[in-house]
């Protein structure tokens, strides 16, 4: 049920990490009647706990970097991160300064890209559109089922403990 | 007995805020009895980055970066600290220029408080209504700079665009439809009897608090304290376009979103006169030499008095730059006005004070 | 604009006598680094509904020398201070740092000559 149904309303956590505020009132505009990124059935939420896409603004300041992985980690797999603006991507103007860390993809990581200073809401539609393909392909790739231990045997039947252990987390042993 | 008190946490990240800070309130039952602050998540040394990575001609376009919501004032102060540190002159097309974007740039900064005041009282329409209308002013800034928020429209001896007949007739037009839907407003919020619940004789603060901690902007002006920059500044030509102080006595939230609703009214009569009287001119004065010595400029932002100290010492770097922003002067008197409220009330409150905390914490 | 300057031991009594709440307005506490050892610490004022009437206080200190604190007759200073002492690592009576800083994120960044 919940999988059928989570593209068509996925729900927003918007995290300020140190931006200048133009992003997060073109969010908040985009909300408005005008953009309204609502018709997409996106609703802005404050529970990172129910939230499927994750808005972030701002390069990652030295306070707020813990605040953000940690909003990170509280949401439900599968989710999708999206960094709203240029300073977002890759630290913008605010590359180099002391108190900032250059761009969230250090900490988290990240699926759609939205450049722009400041990002205009014509733009973060077409992000959060396409991030909404992105958590479906995640969605699905979820409901697949992979194999924990694909041909873990070598050749003369003995077991390599290390190279089983290796393979687990990897890529290609999903198919 | 003892009294037990319980701590609340607002924030970092929460529903009602749009940047990060973090209040922890003590709470006696329903009362708040203390508030600590923090906000100091949005620190990123941009002070420093003036002197030591940017050179003064760039500074203006990195100052905007501090804040999107003022960020003309920030461009504009430093722009004239510089030009005054250079003795140099500006004519007067530019001079109106800048003010009529200053000007729409308050409005759009009301705008988006009396919204998210209303949203943080319960009441979503209001909230779209307001937001919904706010486009107007957004589009009349792109036809003017080419960009909704940052605009990078003012430089160092003038400003980036011209402005010709034809768009200055569509912006007044837009002015007129948009006067009209703020007497909507100002009626919405005089009478509407549930707002009045949320709004009439909560967050109040009274003139003698407001000279004691020196509170400034819409916060100051609601409580009967006559202070504002526009009316103590010569550089910008506010005297001939009309401007008014805007006062009330009363001090609460609906006080200051009264003087806000004025205040909007009368930024669309300045710019309606700006663009009647615009003069001919040039929009751009050559300027040479290097900044030297030290100045001090005052602009009123849309939430208060903003303060730019620039020393400059014959090269390319500036020796300093220091950057007083409205919402960091007010904290003081932010915390003060929490004491003794209810907690429920606290967004609200929180929300009328229109706080800017990339600002605070530049 | 007009300067005037102050010893720093006398600061109090100079800034009580001075000030008005009905007639001054406190701006802010500034800090300017001169060289490595020299700061000179601005009290700024400016007088309401006057054109452009501006009042610096000003005291050229050492790094280390302790800054008397103006909370008693001015509250908003606080803010002020806890920022000199963040930005400069002076010290300011009863003010504690932490404004804007970390433990791990650079210290004293104002402080001393530009790189």
């Amino acid at each position: 049920m919940f999988k059928k149904f989570r593209k068509k309303s996925p729900w927003i956590l918007h995290y300020n990490a140190g931006s200048c505020n133009g992003c997060d009132i073109e969010i908040l505009a985009c909300l408005s009647p005008k953009y309204d990124l609502e018709r997409f059935g996106v609703i802005n939420t404050g529970n990172p706990k129910q939230s499927d896409i994750f808005l972030v603004t701002g390069p990652v300041t030295m306070r707020s970097r813990e605040r953000l992985v940690e909003l990170y980690t509280q949401m439900p797999e599968p989710k999708v991160v999206i960094a709203v603006g240029s300073c977002t991507c890759t630290g913008g103007v605010f590359r180099d300064m002391y108190n900032v860390e250059d761009g969230i993809d250090r900490y988290i990581p990240v699926d759609v890209y939205i450049p722009g200073c400041a990002a205009s809401p014509e733009l973060i539609i077409d992000g959060v559109v396409k991030a909404l393909d992105i958590l479906e392909k995640k969605t699905k790739e979820r409901e697949k089922p992979f194999r924990l231990f694909k041909d873990f045997t070598l050749k003369d039947g003995i077991v390599s403990r290390r190279e089983s252990a290796l393979r687990i987390g990897d890529d290609d042993a999903k198919d | 007995m003892s009294k037990k008190t319980i701590n609340i946490p607002l924030g970092s990240q929460h529903i009602s805020l749009l940047e990060p800070v973090r209040f922890k309130f003590e709470c006696e039952n329903e009362t708040i009895v203390g508030v600590d602050s923090d906000v100091g998540f949005v620190h990123r040394g941009v002070e420093r980055a003036c002197t030591t990575k940017f050179k003064y001609d760039a500074i203006g376009y990195v100052v905007a970066r501090i804040c999107g919501l003022c960020a003309i004032t920030h461009s504009l102060s430093y722009t004239v600290a510089i030009e005054k540190l250079m003795d140099a002159q500006v004519n007067s097309k530019i001079q109106y220029l800048r003010t009529l974007l200053l000007e729409l740039d308050r409005i759009h900064s009301h705008m988006l408080c009396l919204s998210h005041t209303a949203e943080s009282a319960g009441f979503e329409a209001m909230f779209m209504r307001i937001m919904g209308d706010r486009e107007d002013i957004m589009e009349i800034q792109e036809l003017l700079t080419g960009n909704r928020i940052q605009f990078d429209y003012i430089s160092i001896g003038g400003v980036n665009r011209d402005i010709d007949s034809q768009r200055a007739k569509e912006i007044t037009l837009r002015l007129r439809e948009l006067e009209k839907k703020i007497y909507g407003y100002i009626e919405e919020f005089e009478n509407n009897w549930s707002l009045s619940l949320k709004y009439k004789g909560i967050g109040r603060l009274s003139l003698d608090e407001a000279y004691k901690f020196n509170a400034i902007g819409p916060l100051a002006r609601a409580s009967g304290l006559a202070i504002d920059v526009r009316n103590e500044i010569d550089y910008l030509p506010y005297k001939e376009i009309g401007f008014e102080m805007q006062l009330h006595t009363d001090g609460d939230i609906h006080a200051r979103n009264s003087v806000r609703l004025a205040e909007i009214l009368n930024s669309i009569a300045m710019c309606r006169n700006i663009l009647e009287g615009l003069p001919d001119g040039d929009i751009f004065t050559k300027i040479k030499g290097k900044p030297t010595g030290e100045v001090l400029v005052r602009y009123e932002a849309p939430r208060g008095e903003l303060m730019y100290y620039v020393k400059g010492n014959k090269t390319a770097m500036l020796d300093r730059v220091r950057i007083k922003t409205p919402t960091f002067a007010s904290i003081p008197a932010f915390s003060h006005i929490f004491m003794g409220e209810n907690y429920a009330d606290a967004p609200a409150i929180l929300a009328s004070f229109d706080p800017c905390l990339s600002c605070t914490a530049k | 604009m007009q300067k005037i300057e102050i010893k720093i031991t006398k600061v109090r009594e100079e800034i009580a006598s001075f000030y008005e709440p009905k007639v001054w307005h406190f701006l802010t506490l500034n800090g300017v680094a001169l060289d490595e050892e020299t700061l000179e610490v601005q009290w700024i004022f400016s007088r309401y509904e006057a054109l452009d009437d501006v009042v610096i206080y000003f005291s050229k200190i050492s790094y280390d020398t302790l800054i008397p604190s103006i909370v008693e007759l001015i509250p908003s200073a606080i803010i002020s201070q806890r920022e000199l002492v963040d930005m400069f690592g002076v010290p300011v009576e009863g003010t504690e740092k932490g404004l804007y800083l970390d433990e791990d994120s650079m210290q004293k960044p104002l402080a001393g000559c530009k790189l």
